[in-house]
């Protein structure tokens, strides 16, 4: 039970640092990114190569950010130039093509076989829950790092910004500043966020393949962050709380309704999932956590 | 002649690549927004048409029934969801239609399961035209394309209600000021959309499988011949469709089998740095 906890509490933490760079992105400065989950895959199959190679795990962790937010920069000189919608998009898009790409390429990625055998943090440590828990204090840290500076971000004059930006983009070039260069920063950051998600991800699974990464868990991240409350970082935190509270209590709903097959509970899933999001979009776009003195 | 082969092969691809992109290009064009349940209902269009096909045995009563669904489908989806977030932000209707194609998926995917179905028709072999081999299926299905095709073309620049529909497109407000009811050209709109994603679909489903994903992976190609077409063109939504189509055939041998999809991406973002307008794009530029 105690191991149960741990798991489901650094899947947990996993799924706060995606939302914690979407709400960066999309909360804070109105990106549209719908190929987070791009981004996630970067970062874990860097981490996971990198690692098998020999290399020790704080180094590749902090590669996985790098390679994850460089993959972002050209997609954030794209953004510069198109509309909103058009760069919702792309980003699915380049999810896709990562897809594609990790699938393809099997002499570096293995195909669709995936990469087994991926070295975990502390494998020194026995593989009990002392293992678990150191685990799972790594990942926390780094969240709370990622929260803290969230919540400073959030209150400088960077943060006024990119709120500007998301606000009204016009009227911040007006007053003589370049939003171009903000979301680049936000794109890249966002992403490196997401790339160290994934490197946690990979040494955490210790196996991954391409059907890991669908676009579904972006949109997964998504649904956190609308019920949670768009633009706010508390609303990040609620909502992945939420969003894995949903995804394991479907889980248990299998064992406690008998009679559906786990492919059923599957497309079940994808459809509350889809429900979720058409009733927060029209009832109550702030989300829970939001800010009620705008909409 | 191996080339050429293989633009044959691709022009019903690109037919069903064109369909979905005229269907985008109208939601796009007239109600503003990215409608990313397009594949979906295509989806939602190849599974009407089989089940009716595997009861009745007759194509044609399978495409009925699949249109007909599917434009019930899509005008259910405005009536209980877009109608109510217009004026809201694009972002808003965009979530908002991802959330709609998941309840579709998930709903074929309950109803009939995830495994791989296909059409049952009768192989034939194929007819020898100046070399080229031509299946007679794909001329059956290219037939069915042009008549959906027509249709839609001849209600979008014959009838009133399809010069209403563009002058929407054209300009919102001022076709508001003309006396131009909104809601029943949204109704009509809706309706032609649904059916022509269905028949898209079905070709799909026909060509190659069917699943609950089919429609869903559809929808990058669909996205990048409705943004090379350019933005609310239908005629260029369905020349792009079959460019698509050709070109991931022909460029098969030299990229391999999995990389053609990436084509479109490759294209998408092409199209959007040079010629953000497609290549018949007037109506909505991109910044």
């Amino acid at each position: 039970m105690d191991a149960y906890l741990a798991a489901i509490a650094i899947i947990a933490l996993i799924y706060m640092l995606l939302s914690l760079g979407l709400t960066l992105q999309y909360g804070l400065t109105g990106l549209i990114n719908f190929g987070h989950v791009g981004f996630f895959a970067i970062g874990a199959y860097t981490s996971a190569l990198l690692s098998l190679q020999g290399l020790p795990l704080a180094l590749t962790i902090p590669a996985a950010a790098v390679t994850a937010g460089l993959a972002a920069w050209p997609i954030g000189l794209i953004s510069l130039r198109l509309r909103d919608d058009y760069f919702a998009i792309v980003t699915l898009g380049f999810s896709e093509t990562v897809r594609l790409v990790i699938t393809s390429e099997k002499w570096l990625t293995n195909g669709v076989q995936g990469i087994p055998g991926i070295p975990r943090l502390f494998e020194t440590i026995s593989v009990g829950i002392g293992a678990q828990l150191a685990v799972m204090g790594v990942i926390l840290a780094v969240t709370l790092v990622a929260i803290y500076a969230m919540r400073r971000i959030v209150a400088s004059p960077f943060g006024r910004v990119i709120e500007a930006i998301r606000d009204n983009e016009e009227a911040l070039q007006a007053l003589g500043k370049d939003p171009a260069g903000f979301k680049i920063q936000v794109l890249i950051l966002g992403s490196a966020l997401a790339g160290i998600a994934g490197a946690f991800y990979a040494h955490y699974i210790t196996y991954i393949v391409p059907d890991q990464f669908i676009p579904l868990v972006t949109f997964y991240v998504w649904m956190a962050i609308i019920i949670g409350g768009v633009g706010r970082v508390s609303g990040a935190i609620v909502g992945t709380g939420l969003l894995m509270l949903f995804l394991e209590g479907s889980r248990f709903l299998r064992d406690i309704v008998p009679g559906v097959s786990e492919v059923e509970m599957a497309s079940l899933r994808i459809g509350v999932v889809g429900l979720l999001l058409v009733l927060f979009t029209i009832y109550r776009p702030q989300g829970l956590m939001g800010d009620f003195t705008k909409r | 002649m191996f080339y050429a082969q293989l633009a044959v092969n691709g022009l019903v691809q690109g037919l069903v690549v064109g369909l979905g992109a005229l269907a985008l290009t109208l939601v796009f064009g007239i109600a503003r927004f990215p409608n990313a349940a397009t594949g979906d209902t295509m989806t939602f269009g190849a599974y009407a048409a089989l089940t009716v096909h595997k009861a009745s045995g007759s194509l044609a009563l399978g495409s009925i029934a699949a249109i007909g669904g599917a434009a019930v489908l899509a005008l259910l989806a405005y009536l209980t969801v877009f109608k109510r977030l217009a004026g809201r932000s694009v972002v808003s209707l965009l979530v908002a239609s991802i959330g709609i194609g998941f309840m579709i998926r998930a709903g074929l995917g309950v109803a009939f399961g995830h495994q791989q179905q296909v059409f049952n028709v009768p192989l034939s072999r194929p007819i020898r035209v100046a070399g080229l081999a031509i299946n007679p299926l794909d001329l059956q299905l290219a037939a069915v394309a042009a008549v959906a095709l027509a249709a839609v073309f001849a209600i979008l620049y014959l009838t009133p209600i399809g010069r209403q529909m563009r002058a929407v497109a054209d300009n919102r407000d001022l076709a508001r000021v003309s006396g131009i009811r909104p809601e029943r050209v949204m109704t009509a709109m809706w309706l032609i959309t649904g059916g022509v994603s269905a028949v898209g679909g079905m070709m799909l489903g026909i060509k190659t499988i069917v699943s609950p994903e089919v429609g869903w992976e559809m929808l990058l190609p669909v996205f990048a011949a409705t943004i090379l077409g350019g933005i609310g063109s239908p005629v260029g939504a369905v020349v792009a469709g079959l460019v698509l189509g050709v070109a991931q055939e022909v460029s098969t041998p030299f990229v391999g089998f999995t990389y053609k999809i990436a084509l479109s991406f490759v294209v998408l973002l092409a199209v959007l740095l040079v010629r953000p307008r497609g290549l018949f794009g007037r109506i909505e530029g991109v910044r």
